[in-house]
């Protein structure tokens, strides 16, 4: 790709971040810190019953109660505003509101809302709300759910299966039959979720004179929210302005159209803003879940371990979600062959509805699972052929001279050298040196294990892939827009439809645009957040799939050059010279190799937007443009049924040390070390703050963190008491070794890294329990591990 | 005998200001703190004491806000995030965050720095471990902590190095 | 979450306090340290029409060292006042430990023994190590003052022998001996133990046989703290190998357990841990009682 037009010194170094001076001070500004005058405060009343069908509501005394504005029924809500739109298009198509309307699907779904003076009041008003439920039965098994026969969540469905179908690459059967050997096993995956540690938020206004409503709230997808909140309120999407402050982490959980629109029927209703924070029980019970599932995993393999097929049947628990149903299935598809050569790949799936909390895309959509999958039968298959863990993989890695590599469903594998990744890990982490350290444990009778995964961890969805589900395209390719405009005195503001929830954007995206222009980052202002009004933004917009590296940077890189191609055509018109020759340098343009002879940058704007009669002929006033960026690696599903669901591909290598306690079964994680490589690295300091939280919440997803139902669909686990999160005395310094492998398709050679260890982590922590529990010949095919199911894997007659 | 009210008048010490206010009895000191006096630097995370979010200090010790009401403050001394940092720049301890890159999305960070603040005072030389166990009680869901470790060791070594001694 | 409406009282001495719970008639909450109390008035389990502030109330944090050689605490103290307190360190180290795994540091710097005490949760640590310690209650009521034995003060689950007219006031910690032992499990350093065992033994020094005196206490065991008197009974028992003792006391400890099935560990794992934990925390107290540390 080109080279930036000033003098690149930015991009790559370890900038301390300009929003960490304000977040240390308390000086965020999260949702829950703004207000607007005369606001209310929201409280939604939760269905206690995992199935039924609501005989009635009657909200009559809690509308008169003292200090309440506001109630909404579902009935209501049905009459005032549209059915929420689905995301994922699929062939289930229901009329779902933002409020149940005659049924409740999941224990903590919203049947009524009310706005009143503070939040106190409005949860008491919640409680003269008289609802009669007529309960039925509940469905919590995702294969008990897809039966004939089970309670369907949508009887006019005729059926739970939201979609099911096989595709398969290559001679699957053949290669089956051809095999030396084929590993079987099954693998069931837990619900759990990144649980940022602010909760969701909205505050609704509406605008009676406008017939307009305005939107403040941490959602991450605010380009997608727009259009549903729109279709739903029946305006048009220019008379919705929707804006988004510092978000208090995000990994895909905030997203709730359904959430704003009740404000927003509220606010309408009362003539006044309405205010809505989630709390934690809400948060843990309500909002949105990585699906459960289980696995069956085929692999088969020659005598000396090379992998000739997979066929994989996914069954995958969205909950209640029509909203983005089998989301995880295809990035679980397009991820399906993790960093190894499969010739032969089948992927059967099912996403299927039950009556728990809607699924979403929880960091890493699906792949936490895949590679868990994956990464365990590569242990075994290891284990059964009396191979180390390592070589098996060695054996089997698309290499370096591969690249790009397109995987039989179509995914592209562009950079990164898997081998490399893996041996770097390996030595970094002493790998031989652990062998033999074990070895002296196990004769003291000390249980040490040593895990290893890796993974490919992808940046970018490629929308297309939904075509996958329905047949059609109705949404497709990975884009974001940018703004840059040089101000009247030369300083530089940014702003970029994917608002940030942690990732840093205010200071790397400062970097690019200052080795663009020729800057320094001092001198250039991200916008916080996302204003619709101000900022460019695309449907496609928003902060989900790492597309930060791989698609915000052309529109940011775009957006900046046609800004300094500008200024050097004016500086050319000034020095009489050819803008060829002038490059950008120190807040100026300057002649190359003539120092002297330059322009400072205030100067060039004070003629663009003051002195506009000094413009050269034809050139419009004013210094500021948009681009928006298509990542060119989109591309549609071909007839094979083929599609890039993502699009850029860093990898990692984890290496974990677990001792386990041998009468309680703790485990106790000792060195965890990772390899990763993510290309060229925009912000060191950022990267390496990713691989580190990314692998904390995989290592939380492998030990502590289930979100457990019984089978009432009642959810045991609702607060933090019970939804155990790590902390700091839980999980050990994480080592971090870099690698740089530069993607040929981004424009700055970066590549994703926000998912990260949250892929591999969970696998990693697995095998290196396993491997710790060998002499009791234990198989680990499902998380969490808990200290109980240890001691059951180590009682006698347990294997 | 004062008979029990639903509505009380308190006066209490906010980051060294005196502050009267007549309030609900059921209004959390977080609350009270960020939307009647507007410091809105501590954050709400769970409403259960768990997450540590809220932490602020109470008569100099480090407490959960969501779990105390703030008609139990009269007469307390409450210090937040804002009284932790100066009027002007930043204090070394937040210095010492902001070189390490201790926080991402920045919503623990204030519950962080009270925690910490605390244990420099009691223990200025703690080790990682020490550390690690010190802020057991804040949870933080982006940093996976490491740099949070670094920054407390790293904000110790410039505080036993000397008040003039900048991160 | 934002709790129901009550009226709040901080009484300023301890006859208001008693006036006041009297004449609530029942749906009254005692606040101390609140850190138990304030999670379930915020999600509205209990929902009390007036709650009754106790920090006011003076005299009611003191650690008085008894002439006998132990210790008079005030209901009041914190946790972390016990943990740190030198005397209660030199004389219920016990205690001091127990109170050291409970919650984190801000927690510590509220909660307190008497709510600890009262709230009853059977996981907890204090209540086991008093009821170890053989400690006495000193409550007070609308009809005066009474004293009652730690083993008589927890009835059930959550459940005491606190009348709703009644406060804790202070507890009477008799000395305690230097062989003692703490051990629990927990899923992470500050959570309520899935199980615990405190124990405290006594043996002439230096010898190996069997134990003088025994007092074993589990916690997240039952309802409530457990005494596993049979396990204490075969430590103390005359003749055979003291250490094959601790392992059959161990078992014994497991038998006494009715625990729990809750999300976090089923009956049968947290009575294996009984056992594990009866034989760590026994291990450790005659470690101690031979001048050694405990690894």
């Amino acid at each position: 790709m080109s080279e930036p037009t000033g003098v690149p010194r930015w991009v790559g170094t370890a900038l301390p971040l300009k929003e960490d001076v304000r977040l240390v001070a308390g000086r965020g500004r999260f949702i829950d810190d703004l207000g607007q005058p005369g606001q209310l405060h929201a409280a939604f009343l939760r269905s206690p019953h995992a199935h039924a069908r609501i005989v009635s509501i009657d909200a009559r005394v809690a509308a008169v109660h003292a200090g309440v504005f506001a109630v909404l029924t579902g009935a209501e809500a049905a009459r005032l505003s549209g059915p929420i739109r689905p995301l994922i298009p699929t062939t289930a198509v229901v009329s779902d509101y933002c409020l149940a309307v005659d049924r409740v699907r999941y224990a903590g779904e919203p049947v009524a809302a009310v706005a009143a003076v503070d939040r106190a009041t409005a949860e008491d008003a919640l409680e003269l709300i008289r609802v009669e439920y007529d309960p039925l039965p509940a469905v919590v098994d995702p294969e008990e759910a897809l039966q004939p026969g089970a309670p369907l969540l949508y009887p006019e469905l005729g059926t739970n299966v939201v979609w099911h179908d096989t595709l398969t690459y290559g001679d699957v059967d053949g290669a089956m039959a051809r095999a030396h050997g084929v590993l079987r096993e099954r693998f069931t995956i837990q619900r759990y979720a990144s649980t940022p540690l602010e909760t969701f938020g909205a505050i609704a206004a509406y605008d009676p004179g406008l017939d307009a409503f305005e939107f403040w709230t941490n959602d991450q997808r605010p380009g997608l929210t727009i259009s549903i909140l729109a279709a739903s309120l029946g305006v048009p999407q220019s008379r919705i302005r929707l804006s988004c402050p510092d978000i208090g982490g995000g990994f895909g959980n905030k997203r709730r159209p359904a959430y704003l629109l009740i404000c927003a029927l509220l606010a309408r209703a009362a003539g006044r803003p309405v205010k809505w924070i989630e709390d934690r029980i809400e948060n843990l019970t309500a909002l949105m879940h990585a699906c459960n599932g289980v696995m069956d995993v085929e692999l088969a393999y020659q005598a000396d371990g090379t992998l000739l097929a997979l066929s994989v049947r996914d069954v995958a628990d969205e909950g209640k979600n029509l909203v983005t149903p089998s989301q995880h299935n295809l990035i679980k598809l397009g991820n399906i062959a993790n960093g190894y050569r499969i010739p032969a790949i089948r992927y059967e799936a099912w996403s299927v509805l039950t009556t728990k909390c809607p699924s979403g895309a929880n960091r890493g959509i699906g792949k936490p699972f895949m590679c868990f999958a994956i990464e365990r039968a590569m242990t075994l298959l290891a284990r059964r052929l009396g191979l180390d863990p390592a070589e098996l993989r060695l054996r089997n890695y698309v290499t370096a001279d591969q690249m790009p590599y397109t995987t039989p469903p179509g995914a592209q594998y562009d950079s990164g050298d898997y081998p490399a990744t893996l041996r770097r890990a390996l030595e970094c982490f002493d790998y031989a040196g652990w062998r033999a350290e074990q070895a002296r444990a196990r004769r003291e009778g000390r249980l040490v294990g040593i895990g290893i995964a890796t993974s490919i961890e992808p940046a970018g969805t490629n929308l297309a892939s939904y075509e996958l589900l329905t047949g059609r395209r109705t949404v497709s390719g990975s884009a974001e827009t940018a703004m840059v405009r040089m101000e009247p005195d030369g300083h530089v503001r940014v702003s970029v439809g994917d608002p940030s929830s942690g990732q840093g954007y205010e200071t790397v995206i400062a970097q690019i645009v200052a080795d663009e222009l020729g800057l320094t980052p001092g001198n250039v202002a991200v916008a916080r957040g996302f204003d619709s009004a101000t900022t460019p933004w695309l449907y496609l917009s928003g902060n989900y799939s790492n597309k930060f590296s791989v698609t915000d940077v052309g529109a940011i890189v775009g957006a900046a050059r046609k800004v300094a191609d500008k200024l050097r055509r004016l500086a050319a018109h000034r020095l009489e010279i050819d803008p060829g020759d002038l490059e950008l340098r120190d807040g100026a343009v300057v002649v190359r190799g003539a120092a002297d002879r330059r322009v400072a940058f205030a100067e060039l704007a004070r003629t663009a937007y003051a002195d506009v009669l000094g413009l050269p002929p034809g050139e419009e006033p004013g210094l500021e443009s948009r681009h928006a960026h298509q990542n060119p690696l989109a591309a549609p599903v071909d007839a094979q049924r083929r599609v890039r669901s993502q699009l850029v591909f860093s990898n990692a290598a984890h290496c974990c040390l677990v001792e386990v306690h041998p009468r309680t079964g703790v485990v106790t994680l000792l060195k965890y070390l990772v390899a990763h490589d993510c290309g060229r690295e925009l912000n060191p300091l950022i990267v390496e703050g990713m691989v580190h939280g990314s692998t904390v919440h995989g290592i939380g997803a492998a030990l502590l963190e289930e979100f457990r139902y019984d089978q009432q669909g009642q959810l045991l686990t609702s607060t933090f008491l019970d939804y155990l999160k790590p902390t700091a005395t839980d999980v050990p310094a994480i080592e971090v070794e870099r690698l740089e492998h530069p993607s040929p398709f981004t424009p700055l050679g970066a590549k994703g890294v926000g998912e990260g260890g949250a892929i591999p982590g969970p696998a990693a922590v697995a095998n290196a329990v396993e491997d710790a529990l060998t002499p009791f010949g234990v198989t680990i095919r499902s998380l969490p591990i808990t200290p109980e199911r240890v001691w059951r894997w180590m009682r006698p007659g347990a294997a | 005998m004062i008979a029990p009210a639903e509505r009380l008048s308190i006066r209490l010490t906010v980051n060294g200001r005196v502050i009267e206010r007549e309030i609900a009895a059921r209004r959390s000191l977080a609350d009270f703190l960020r939307e009647d006096l507007g410091l809105t630097g501590t954050h709400v995370g769970c409403e259960h004491g768990v997450c540590g979010a809220c932490t602020v200090l109470v008569d100099g010790e480090s407490a959960r806000s969501c779990l105390l009401f703030a008609v139990q403050l009269d007469g307390a001394t409450v210090t937040t995030i804002e009284g932790l940092t100066p009027p002007e720049g930043l204090s070394p301890l937040q210095q010492a965050f902001c070189a390490a890159h201790a926080m991402q999305c920045g919503f623990c960070t204030p519950g962080m720095i009270v925690a910490t603040t605390e244990l420099l005072r009691t223990n200025p030389s703690p080790s990682p471990g020490q550390i690690r166990e010190a802020l057991g009680g804040n949870l933080c869901m982006c940093t996976g902590y490491v740099n949070i470790v670094r920054a407390v060791a790293r904000a110790a070594a410039a505080l036993r190095g000397g008040a003039g001694e900048s991160s | 979450m934002k709790p129901a409406p009550f009226r709040y009282a901080r009484p300023k001495n301890l006859a208001d306090a008693v006036g006041l719970l009297a004449a609530a008639d029942h749906d009254v909450k005692i606040l101390a340290g609140g850190q138990s109390l304030v999670p379930m008035l915020n999600l509205r389990l209990v929902r009390p029409a007036v709650l009754i502030d106790l920090n006011g109330v003076p005299g009611l944090d003191h650690i008085t060292p008894s002439p006998a050689g132990g210790l008079t605490i005030g209901a009041l103290v914190r946790h972390a006042a016990l943990a740190d307190s030198a005397a209660v360190i030199e004389r219920a180290p016990l205690l001091a430990e127990a109170a050291r795994h409970i919650g984190h540091a801000a927690i510590r710097h509220r909660g307190t023994l008497g709510g600890s005490l009262a709230h009853a949760d059977p996981a907890a640590e204090l209540p086991a190590a008093l009821l170890a310690l053989g400690a006495e209650l000193h409550l007070h009521g609308r009809r005066g003052a009474r004293t009652i034995q730690a083993s008589e003060f927890f009835l059930g689950l959550m459940t005491t022998a606190l009348a709703p007219d009644e406060i804790l006031l202070e507890i009477g910690v008799p000395p305690q001996g230097p062989g003692w032992g703490f051990a629990e499990v927990v899923r992470r350093a500050g959570d309520f133990a899935l199980a615990g065992v405190v124990a405290l033994v006594g043996r002439p020094p230096g010898s190996s046989g069997r134990c003088e005196s025994a007092r074993l206490v589990g916690f997240g065991v039952g309802d409530r703290p457990v005494r596993f008197a049979a396990a204490e009974e075969i430590l103390t028992s005359p003749g055979g190998d003291a250490s094959a003792a601790v392992a059959r006391a161990a078992s014994a400890a497991a038998e006494a357990c009715d625990p729990p099935d809750d999300v976090h560990a089923s009956a049968a794992y947290r009575r294996h841990l009984a056992a594990v934990l009866t034989e760590d925390a026994v291990r450790q107290a005659l470690t101690r009682l031979d001048g050694a540390r405990p690894a």
